[in-house]
């Protein structure tokens, strides 16, 4: 266990030279764009200039580098100033203040939907396999896991939103309100976690059916039964918590599509987190925005790494040992 | 005087569904009874059936094979049904396990959860048998007693136990419920010396509390060391069985002779050819006709049932047709071209 | 008992435990990979031809029959502009298709020379081109791929050949890590060093010994991933941020689909995106035939 804090120490390490690598990428791809640098660096204050003080701004400062325009943003982002988007009007830090923790939310109910249907429906089809709860859960689950999830998206809103009328079609507030109560944010969220979850779940069911299978051919689980422990609690209480570090791992890969899962549903329900605010950005290609989600949601990803390999550690007595 | 068998198997046999419609046939034909107080081991090369047996008699056999013959369990004391422990109910299967029926799997070690402490299995255990929070706590320091677990290891994981520790703590709780019955599986199997020499002693114990023990191996040395009675068995069938001192110092039946023959302190001769890899060989007679230095042409043709062995009472008993010539001593059993030292029981004792 | 049946073959169970049933082995299925090669064959032709056969039918709009739910004239119904959704829905699978074909190459053959780089380097000057390979492996992993995507496309400004590159550039690190380790692995084994003793190149050992074990793996990695390819392609085209309009893409058709649900229609994105679901469930079980006996997942 003590080897925590070193593991978060040194992944913590890492990520700022990998965020550095990965600013470097997309300067370097900016490099190759057809769009000015120069309105994308200068942002709101291009607007405020004529047309020849531009072209005197241009000649008098030349074309940066890459590597000065990746080490003036560093600088600047270091200090706290992360420029500001063209496209929403706002300084970069408001924009992801303000819609981060939407996403987050988002990708928190749609995480513990996905994972808690897994263990679920996993261990049902593991227990019953070949049986046909098992096939229909699996095959459901490769017929989602092949379904974009955009797809998935349009056709949960025409059911539940425009057929049935159960849940609102998108937004995050009731029309004409500017306040967020829960009852509204309940249902208005409804909806996008549970695509969301929906899209990652298949995943999980797959893995933990697998597992829990393997594991219910180990010896500890037949040493179990044979000393009267129940059947149920020798499959919840031995091969599923066996089989928890697996999904564990699974959760740590499964944080990058997430996100990338985050940036349709978003859109499709009109949920104002930075994942939407990322297409935005790119579709009006606003530099200092996008590059500041790039770094953020990358950020994302790796904390969520990092989380799921802190878990996998606590709940494995046998990592841990290893260190002692 | 006899004490009515705690277990008594006749005939049991068991194959399994094949894919293109047959059957695949495991075991033909066990017989043995094991009584309480009394240690059985079964033995035979692997692939004989040994382990098949036991799966069979634990209700683990897979789901589409089918079964014929009798295992039927007769709890000791008064009162208690005989038991048919094939095509058990599950729901009365589970009233055995644990209680009447130990059950101690091969690398006995494994038989805990990696990831739980053994404390939580052991208490997990003592409530599976039915008894209550504060009584669980009981029966747990109790059963640590017996097998001399320590206390203060409770709340460790496998993995960061010894393994005499964890043998320990796996034989505390499989035995917590005080079983009548115990099916050993390779008990000694991949142990040193004195890890073997400790659970042999432990199963020597549990015998001597009066438990039936059977156990399943395929060293000899642990038969002779710890078995009151010993059951050979050859491609699922049964045949010699008898008390181990008989069978393994007189043996009736080629095979066991072969066997202790290819031991090293018997001159390390082993037995030529292998055994047949599906039960159920080409001609209906003995199994071991192939391999068989004593063949003769009936043999072949005839299957050989399980008799009392030529000059014994009747608890010694061989499946053999040649068994005279077997006792009758080494120069009048020799069909030509076979050494004598194949065919000549092992020195240590004359004949019976 | 009588003798007589107590020697009948019976059943060994009433009910196979619940733990007996867990046990058995789950045998995989022929008639999936059967399946996916029947409907394989029988789409891509389809999506191949008919466009081919009658070019404007994609793009023939009946304006009487907007939103016209599916019907024998239109079996899949129309979209908003009066277009049959059956031929626009094949032509939009073959760009897909397409699409996701060459990307997937384009970032197999990236990815194969990295990890060939990067294996072939790792003795050098304690393998620093290696590690500088394997951070930029870690730094395009560690992006979400469609936000990377994103930005590409948006670098670039949209085109086929954006998105290509937008595909290309963050998929190739599977192929690229899998074709590291098998080098590695190969490399490291004994038969290599025994060749070069022997007398052999160390670049002929490669050539002769490596390369075929890697190029099957690469394949297979090249195979599985045009599903990936197509999602990819779909969703940057969803978004507005992929193929150019006049180029019809399953992903832009569910993109205009999204009007006519609000007006309560599924059809115009039911379809677009059941041909998706189809087409990846299709390669990857016809896929299986291409990979050696391992478990699937």
């Amino acid at each position: 266990m003590r080897s925590i804090p070193r593991l978060v120490g040194a992944r913590l390490a890492l990520l700022l030279p990998l965020l550095a690598l990965v600013t470097l990428v997309v300067f370097a791809l900016a490099a190759n764009s057809p769009f000015d640098p120069l309105l994308a660096r200068l942002g709101s204050r291009a607007f405020s200039m004529s047309g020849s003080e531009l072209e005197a701004l241009r000649m008098a400062q030349g074309e940066p580098s890459v590597l000065a325009q990746w080490a003036t943003w560093w600088s600047d982002a270091l200090r706290g100033d992360l420029g500001v988007s063209l496209s929403l009007r706002q300084e970069v830090t408001q924009v992801i203040a303000e819609r981060l923790p939407w996403t987050l939310l988002l990708m928190a109910v749609a995480l513990v939907l996905a994972v808690g249907s897994g263990l679920v429906l996993g261990t049902l089809a593991a227990v019953r396999s070949g049986g046909w709860l098992d096939r229909v859960v699996t095959g459901t689950a490769y017929v989602v896991q092949a379904s974009p999830v955009f797809w998935v998206a349009l056709l949960g809103m025409w059911l539940f939103a425009i057929v049935l009328g159960w849940v609102p079609a998108g937004g995050l507030t009731d029309p004409g309100s500017d306040v967020v109560t829960l009852g509204a944010l309940v249902r208005h969220l409804a909806l996008p976690a549970v695509v969301l979850g929906l899209s990652q779940a298949p995943w999980f069911v797959l893995v933990v059916r697998d597992t829990v299978r393997e594991e219910l051919g180990a010896p500890y689980v037949l040493g179990a039964w044979g000393r009267g422990v129940s059947t149920p609690r020798v499959v919840v209480r031995h091969a599923l918590r066996s089989g928890l570090l697996p999904m564990v791992t699974v959760l740590g890969v499964r944080v990058p599509e997430l996100v990338t899962g985050a940036v349709l549903v978003e859109t499709i329900f009109s949920w104002p987190g930075i994942a939407s605010a990322t297409v935005t950005a790119a579709t009006s290609v606003d530099f200092g925005l996008l590059a500041a989600l790039t770094v953020v949601t990358t950020v994302v990803v790796v904390l969520g790494n990092l989380a799921a390999d802190v878990a996998y550690r606590l709940l494995d007595p046998r990592v841990g040992a290893a260190h002692e | 005087m006899t004490r009515r068998p705690v277990l008594e198997v006749r005939d049991l046999g068991a194959r399994l569904p094949r894919r293109d419609g047959g059957h695949h046939l495991v075991l033909h034909g066990v017989s043995f009874s094991v009584a309480p107080g009394e240690v059985l081991a079964v033995v035979g090369e692997s692939g004989a059936g040994k382990t098949m047996t036991l799966t069979a008699l634990l209700g683990l056999l897979p789901a589409r094979a089918e079964v014929r013959g009798e295992a039927v369990l007769h709890p000791p004391g008064s009162g208690s049904e005989p038991v048919s422990l094939l095509g058990l109910s599950e729901r009365d299967r589970r009233r055995l396990r644990g209680r009447g029926i130990a059950h101690l799997p091969q690398g006995a070690a494994t038989a805990l959860t990696p990831v739980r402490t053994v404390g939580s299995q052991l208490r997990e255990t003592a409530r599976a048998l039915g008894h209550g929070r504060a009584s669980a706590e009981r029966v747990v320091r109790a059963a640590l007693a017996r097998f001399g677990a320590e206390e203060e290891l409770l709340g460790r994981y496998p993995h960061q136990l010894s393994g005499g520790q964890l043998q320990r703590f796996a034989n505390a709780a499989a035995l917590m419920g005080d079983p009548c019955l115990v099916l050993a599986d390779e008990p000694t199997a991949g142990l040193d010396e004195d890890r073997a020499a400790t659970t042999a002693a432990e199963l020597r114990r549990q015998a001597d509390e009066g438990r039936a023990v059977l156990v399943v191996t395929h060293d000899l040395r642990l038969a002779e060391d710890l078995a009151d009675r010993v059951a050979v068995l050859y491609a699922g069938h049964t045949v010699e069985t008898g008390p181990s001192a008989r069978v393994l110092g007189h043996p009736r039946h080629p095979y066991t002779a072969a066997l202790l023959a290819a031991l090293p302190r018997h001159g390390l001769r082993p037995l030529a050819g292998e055994p047949p890899q599906a039960v159920g060989h080409v001609h209906g007679g003995c199994p071991f006709a192939d391999r068989c230095p004593l063949f003769v042409d009936r043999c072949r043709a005839e299957l050989p049932a399980l008799r009392p062995a030529p000059g014994s009472d009747g608890d010694h008993r061989t499946a053999c047709h040649r068994a005279e010539a077997l006792a009758a001593g080494p120069a009048t059993s020799r069909p030509t071209g076979i050494p004598a030292t194949v065919v000549a029981p092992p020195a240590g004792g004359g004949t019976c | 008992m009588s003798e007589a049946s107590t020697l009948a073959w019976r059943p060994a169970h009433q009910r196979p435990p619940l733990l007996v049933r867990a046990r058995e082995r789950v045998g995989r299925s022929r008639t999936a990979i059967a399946v996916s090669l029947v409907v394989l064959a029988v789409l891509l032709p389809a999506a191949v031809l008919v466009p081919w056969l009658d070019p404007t039918a994609a793009t023939h709009a009946d304006i009487t029959a907007v939103y016209s739910p599916p019907s024998a004239e239109h079996v899949l119904g129309t979209d908003g502009a009066g277009r049959d959704l059956l031929v626009r829905t094949l032509a939009a699978l073959r760009t897909s298709f397409l699409v996701g074909l060459v990307a997937a190459a384009v970032a197999t053959l990236i990815g194969v020379t990295v990890g060939a780089l990067a294996a072939a380097t790792v003795s050098w000057g304690r393998g620093a081109v290696d590690q500088l390979l394997m951070r930029l492996v870690d730094a395009v992993n560690a992006v979400p791929h469609l936000v990377l995507g994103v930005v590409i496309v948006a670098m670039l400004g949209p085109s086929v050949s954006s998105v290509i590159t937008s595909i290309a550039l963050t998929h190739w690190t599977t192929p690229a890590r899998l074709v590291r380790a098998e080098m590695l692995s190969v490399q490291g084994r004994d038969f290599v060093d025994v060749a070069i003793v022997g007398g052999a190149s160390r670049w002929r050992v490669t050539m002769r010994h490596v390369l075929p074990q890697v190029a099957s793996r690469a394949l297979l990695a090249a195979v599985l991933m045009v599903p990936h390819a197509i999602w990819h392609e779909s969703a940057l085209s969803f978004l507005g941020l992929g193929m150019p309009p006049h180029l019809p893409s399953l992903g832009a058709m569910i993109q205009d689909a999204q009007v006519a649900v609000f007006a309560g229609h599924w059809w115009p994105a039911f379809w677009p995106g059941l041909a998706l679901v189809v087409v990846t469930l299709a390669v990857s079980g016809a896929a299986a035939l291409l990979r050696p006996r391992e478990r699937a997942l």
